[in-house]
């Protein structure tokens, strides 16, 4: 046999099995891995995000309410009359449609 | 498996299909692993590096542009992975006797003295040049597409694999034969 068959052969005994399922196991099982560290460093990075702003938020407006607190009162509860405002018209927008459909 | 069904494999991988990207592991794991024994010289980290580059390929195919082969991808994938496992842990270029106790596995059942011979060889020649002898002789690559994952000049490649294939001529002629 010449060194030119000799050489095929020799680097074919290296060659890999067309078809290895333990194989293929092992690196689906790397993609779910990395899939779900990818979600959980979302999910993280996220809550770490929305925890910071609040913390950033908290200190402003703690002192801001304590300067303005008969303002903010005063505030709030013209809130809550047009929030409730505005719940009783549609309530009774709502009513009227249906009767008038009727 | 033609260019169309790979791009459609790659599209649905994209958008989180587990099965298609088995699929496309399937279908170039041979080549990869291949490749990889060729050129570190061990079927274990050879195959613990193809499983990392396949994961590696996983996460980052929204980064994978299309203009390569998707084996080409991440056949260069692996082979950063492998140098720089190579340069920071000194992984081992000297083979283990597990050839030994595989002996008759691959699919040409070469003589043992040939494959000592080959291996010893092979872990002798410069880095790029076992790479591109690896990727073109061991799995039949074109010369441009082991330019395109080595990232080395078309005429490189051409150069390392004749005189990385002259040299294990070379080898095997010394040896007994």
């Amino acid at each position: 046999m010449d060194s030119e068959a000799r050489l095929t052969r020799a680097l074919a005994a290296d060659a890999a099995p067309a078809r290895d399922p333990a194989f293929m196991i092992a690196v689906m099982q790397g993609a779910e891995r990395a899939r779900f560290r990818a979600d959980l460093a979302g999910t993280v990075l996220r809550g770490a995000g929305v925890a910071a702003a609040i913390a950033a938020l908290a200190v402003p407006l703690g002192s801001w309410a304590a300067a303005n607190a008969e303002a903010l009162q005063t505030g709030l509860g013209g809130a809550v009359g047009l929030i409730a405002l505005v719940a009783a018209t549609r309530i009774m927008t709502q009513r009227a449609a249906a009767a008038w459909a009727r | 498996m033609t260019p169309d069904d790979e791009a459609r494999l790659i599209a649905a991988a994209r958008r989180g299909d587990g099965r298609a990207f088995a699929s496309l592991v399937g279908a170039h794991q041979q080549a990869v692993r291949g490749f990889l024994r060729r050129f570190t010289g061990h079927w274990a980290d050879a195959d613990d590096i193809a499983q990392e580059a396949f994961v590696t390929a996983w996460r980052k195919l929204a980064h994978f542009e299309g203009r390569s082969r998707f084996r080409s991808w991440v056949s260069g994938i692996a082979f950063r992975i492998a140098r720089d496992a190579r340069r920071t842990h000194g992984r081992s270029t000297v083979r283990d006797t597990q050839w030994s106790a595989e002996q008759g596995e691959g699919e040409a059942n070469a003589p043992l003295e040939d494959r000592i011979a080959l291996a010893n060889a092979m872990a002798a020649l410069p880095e790029d040049q076992r790479a591109a002898v690896a990727l073109c002789l061991g799995e039949g690559f074109s010369h441009s597409e082991a330019a395109e994952v080595l990232k080395l000049p078309l005429g490189t490649v051409k150069s390392h694999v004749t005189r990385g294939r002259e040299r294990l001529l070379r080898t095997l002629e010394e040896t007994h034969g």
